[in-house]
């Protein structure tokens, strides 16, 4: 490939206004991500006006630059107070929140910055490079290819809680059922909107995840503050070290190439590459139990999966002027404003633009790392305030943020029928994250599975057309079979009787899904032991040694 | 330290609870205006005027409201500043708009579909009419094209008539004017279709380019950067008439079918505001039409002014409504819904 328009590009971004605004654009976009409500889309959407007098680059440079910022704030307050700003940062929520608790703040957003560093790295190399050959691959996922994703998706969160299986299946119903609220996309019929308009085009997931974590994680602080004093939370400073690095490389890895090929793919992608990165590390892990309790892991690989695929969702809006999500739409309109139609022209047209903008994004990168752990520090403090000061003024921050997604009161409304629900729910050992998991997945689920049959006309026999549904469909179906394969495995080396393994294979093999992830958990049991001083959340110098397989 | 991260926390909040005053009190003293408006009436307008949208940001509708917006200062010598209220298609924000003081200080953009069409989707407590409204005038036309995948064989309409096969098409979703024209159309030729409705009108276009669907329509805003590039072929227009940005492509109606379907957007205010602010108004208006930044945002969108009059839009609006209605009977065609 010719590299002179590259090496211009960055001539572009380095010219002393465009790094200007770079830097001002990450700045702004983490101050406001810090704000729960206020995703990329939305921080984007609202300072847009302040581009409309520059030129197209620079504009476009700033509104990316408060894109990454805006997703790195989005895990600052997941971490701290348990409020995810958007879907990536509810993962992050899963295991940053517990280790902030633990005095671990530090820890946790030191490795979202690097995992962050490091997604976008991978995603804006592999970009610079095949953008234009990949980006046509991405135009091959249709329907049922989103539809086999989101069951795998489904599958490998399915162990994402710690509780019971039947209360996180319960849960997971709870959110399967929210997310059928309001119009049918393919009929039309109105689902339980009990005749409210409001209702008519379903519930968002911004407020609900507020709700059921963050304003939950509120209420339920208020009770325990009135049946004992709480012990203040001890907050290292501490930022990572080697061995949390060491333990972080391999989910960094995974989660980068990962989100980088999810995000790539118009609708959708991006929005599961970091629950599959989570429930990928889970499943991957020695001991699956620490997960929930505050695993570095649990945060690494998540964050560098969303960074990744955040990056990469540029490919399909710069190479074929497709918005691959919400924030891009947005991105899309800014550059119409400009008088630019992204389309797949426009590295022709516009080189300078799109070098411009990719290469924006190393700086950007660049930026963000050495803007965020510095203030680090600082952002942990928020957890020496005490909770009588913090718990009033998140409210409100919760509150604003819930009101500025669609300017109305009704979002607010949401919110706290949800924190409500998500405090029940606590109360009575009900884990919130299969909820708002299966309310994301169902939805994506329902409508590609839809769309697939009236594609297909009814006859599912013509997926036999679609060889990456098939692909992925039969990874669907090894992730399934596999556990139970090591199984059968490490009973003949534990010199089980052979026997018992094929009963035991027989009848789960009957059974369904729900059946493997309960031997799944009998299985970790028998680790229970080694994993209760990670749990309990002393620091670890080495993993305990591996029980026998 | 412990300080200086409370003073910064506590700034992000006060800032923000400050903005949230700021146009809390924008309200307040929007309603005094009102109520003396026709004592001081030369003055209007003295304040920021706030513009509803009941689409998300970045849509074409919102940009279509801020390209108006931006020409407020000259004309007015007052921001217009342009609010997002999405859902139920603008209606919620329609009603609410409706509903505030008719001072001239809240308006709200229109869709033309949210009248014609969504009404004949929703049940009648979600209808919008255009009763309570005022309307100051029409803005542009947005026309919907068919397009197909590059590859297809399909060049014109008449291709499609002699396929002799099961054609899918894409459409923008349920109780969009985009699936209103391409089922109308399927039912006057006879057309042998499958219809598959996505979200909107970005993953329909994605769908046909990626060949997931043969054909579909879609906004020609929408189209023309991939048309332009050749990933997808422009069929058939659904305006009245051929368009300048596509000269060549044939409408619906020249080929003999009666399916004149266009996006239209308009102004609007409540209902009864002084005759003085309407026509300040008004003129503003088009004087805002005449300005070339707006112009070129036009030409720059692939839309077609059709800046028209208030009353124009009523009658137009009615007219068209109940010529839908009537091809949506006569084809025994459901939109959707129960209605």
């Amino acid at each position: 490939m010719d590299f002179a328009p590259v090496i211009e590009g960055f001539e572009v971004v380095l010219q002393p206004q465009n790094f200007l605004f770079c830097i001002i654009g990450v700045l702004v976009g983490m101050v406001i991500g810090v704000l729960p409500g206020l995703g990329p889309a939305a921080t984007i959407a609202i300072l847009l006006p302040m581009t409309y007098g520059m030129e197209p680059v620079t504009a476009i440079i700033m509104l990316a630059g408060i894109f990454y910022g805006a997703i790195y704030g989005g895990t600052v307050t997941a971490v701290l107070l348990k409020l995810p700003g958007e879907t990536s940062s509810a993962i992050t929520a899963l295991d940053g929140y517990p280790m902030g608790q633990k005095g671990q703040a530090g820890k946790a957003l030191g490795i979202g910055a690097i995992a962050s560093f490091i997604g976008g790295t991978i995603a804006i190399i592999a970009l610079t490079f095949v953008a234009p050959i990949i980006a046509g691959w991405a135009l091959r996922f249709g329907p049922p290819e989103y539809a086999a994703l989101t069951l795998l998706g489904i599958l490998l969160v399915a162990t994402i809680s710690n509780g019971t299986m039947l209360k996180a299946l319960v849960a997971a119903a709870l959110g399967l059922l929210f997310a059928v609220v309001g119009r049918d996309a393919f009929t039309g019929e109105l689902r339980y909107t009990a005749g409210n308009l409001e209702l008519s085009d379903g519930l968002q997931f911004v407020p609900i995840a507020m709700g059921v974590f963050g304003l939950a994680e509120i209420l339920y602080n208020l009770e325990k503050r009135h049946l004992a004093q709480p012990k203040p939370i001890k907050v290292d400073k501490v930022l990572p070290n080697k061995a949390d690095l060491k333990q972080s490389a391999g989910p960094i890895a995974r989660g980068g190439v990962l989100g980088f090929f999810l995000g790539i793919l118009p609708g959708g992608g991006a929005t599961v590459s970091s629950m599959v990165s989570y429930g990928m590390e889970k499943r991957l892990s020695k001991d699956p139990k620490r997960f929930g309790k505050g695993a570095i892991e649990g945060v690494a690989g998540p964050e560098t999966a969303n960074n990744a695929a955040a990056t990469s969702s540029f490919i399909p809006l710069l190479t074929l002027g497709i918005p691959a999500n919400a924030t891009m739409a947005v991105m899309f309109g800014a550059l119409m404003i400009q008088g630019i139609a992204p389309g797949p022209q426009l590295v022709d047209t516009n080189p300078e633009l799109f070098w411009g903008v990719v290469n924006s994004m190393y700086i950007g990168n660049l930026i963000l790392i050495i803007l965020a752990i510095p203030l680090i520090g600082l952002f942990v403090r928020i957890l020496y305030v005490r909770s009588t000061i913090l718990a009033p003024i998140t409210l409100l921050i919760v509150c604003m943020g819930a009101f500025t997604i669609s300017n109305r009161f009704f979002e607010v409304m949401v919110v706290i029928v949800f924190g409500v629900l998500g405090y029940l729910m606590k109360k009575f050992g009900f884990d919130p994250a299969p909820l708002v998991l299966a309310f994301v997945l169902g939805s994506l689920l329902e409508d590609n599975f839809r769309r697939s049959l009236m594609m297909f006309q009814g006859d599912v026999s013509r997926v036999s057309e679609r060889p990456i549904t098939l692909t992925l469909l039969s990874v669907f179906v090894l992730v399934l079979i596999l556990p139970l394969v090591f199984k059968i495995v490490a009973h003949r080396k534990g010199a089980d009787s052979l026997l018992d393994v094929v009963a035991g294979e027989t009848t789960q093999q009957d059974s369904s899904q729900e059946n493997t992830a309960e031997s799944r958990s009998h299985h970790t049991e028998t680790e229970e032991k080694d994993t209760a001083a990670t749990a309990s959340g002393e620091p670890q110098k080495k993993p305990p040694a591996k029980p026998d397989r | 330290m412990f300080w200086s991260s409370i003073t910064r926390k506590t700034t992000a909040v006060s800032a923000l609870t400050g903005l949230l005053l700021i146009s809390a009190c924008g309200n307040v003293t929007t309603g005094g205006n009102g109520n003396n408006g026709d004592d001081n009436g030369e003055d209007y307008p003295t304040q920021a005027i706030r513009l509803t949208v009941g689409q998300d940001a970045g849509g074409s509708t919102d940009l279509i409201a801020r390209a108006v917006a931006n020409g407020s200062q000259g004309v007015w010598g007052v921001p217009m500043t342009v609010e997002n209220q999405p859902g139920a298609n603008g209606a919620i924000a329609t009603q609410e708009v409706a509903n505030r003081n008719p001072d001239g200080y809240e308006l709200v953009l229109l869709n033309a579909s949210l009248i014609t069409i969504t009404s004949m989707v929703v049940p009648e407590s979600e209808q919008v009419t255009l009763d309570d409204l005022d309307i100051i005038a029409g803005l542009s036309q947005d026309d919907y094209i068919l397009i197909a995948n590059a590859d297809s064989e399909l060049d014109t309409l008449d291709d499609m008539l002699n396929a002799d096969r099961t054609i899918d098409f894409g459409t923008t979703g349920v109780g969009t004017a985009a699936q209103l024209a391409m089922l109308v159309l399927i039912a006057e030729t006879g057309i042998d279709g499958n219809e598959v409705p996505f979200d909107s009108g970005s993953p329909a276009l994605t769908a046909v380019m990626g060949n997931q669907v043969e054909v579909a329509t879609v906004q020609v805003g929408e189209a023309m950067p991939q048309i332009e590039a050749g990933t997808v072929k422009p069929i058939l227009l659904f305006s009245d008439d051929r368009i300048d940005y596509l000269p060549d492509v044939p409408t619906a109606v020249e080929e003999g079918y009666d399916v004149p379907v266009s996006q239209y957007r308009a102004l609007a205010m409540p209902a009864g505001a002084p005759d003085h602010v309407l026509e300040t108004l008004e003129e503003g208006l088009q004087e805002i039409f005449a300005t070339e930044d707006y112009q070129q945002f036009n030409e720059d969108n692939f839309l077609t002014p059709h800046e028209i009059s208030g009353e124009q839009v009523r009658e137009e609006w009615t007219d068209l409504a109940e010529h839908y209605a009537q091809l949506v009977d006569e084809h025994g065609i459901n939109l959707g819904g129960d209605n």
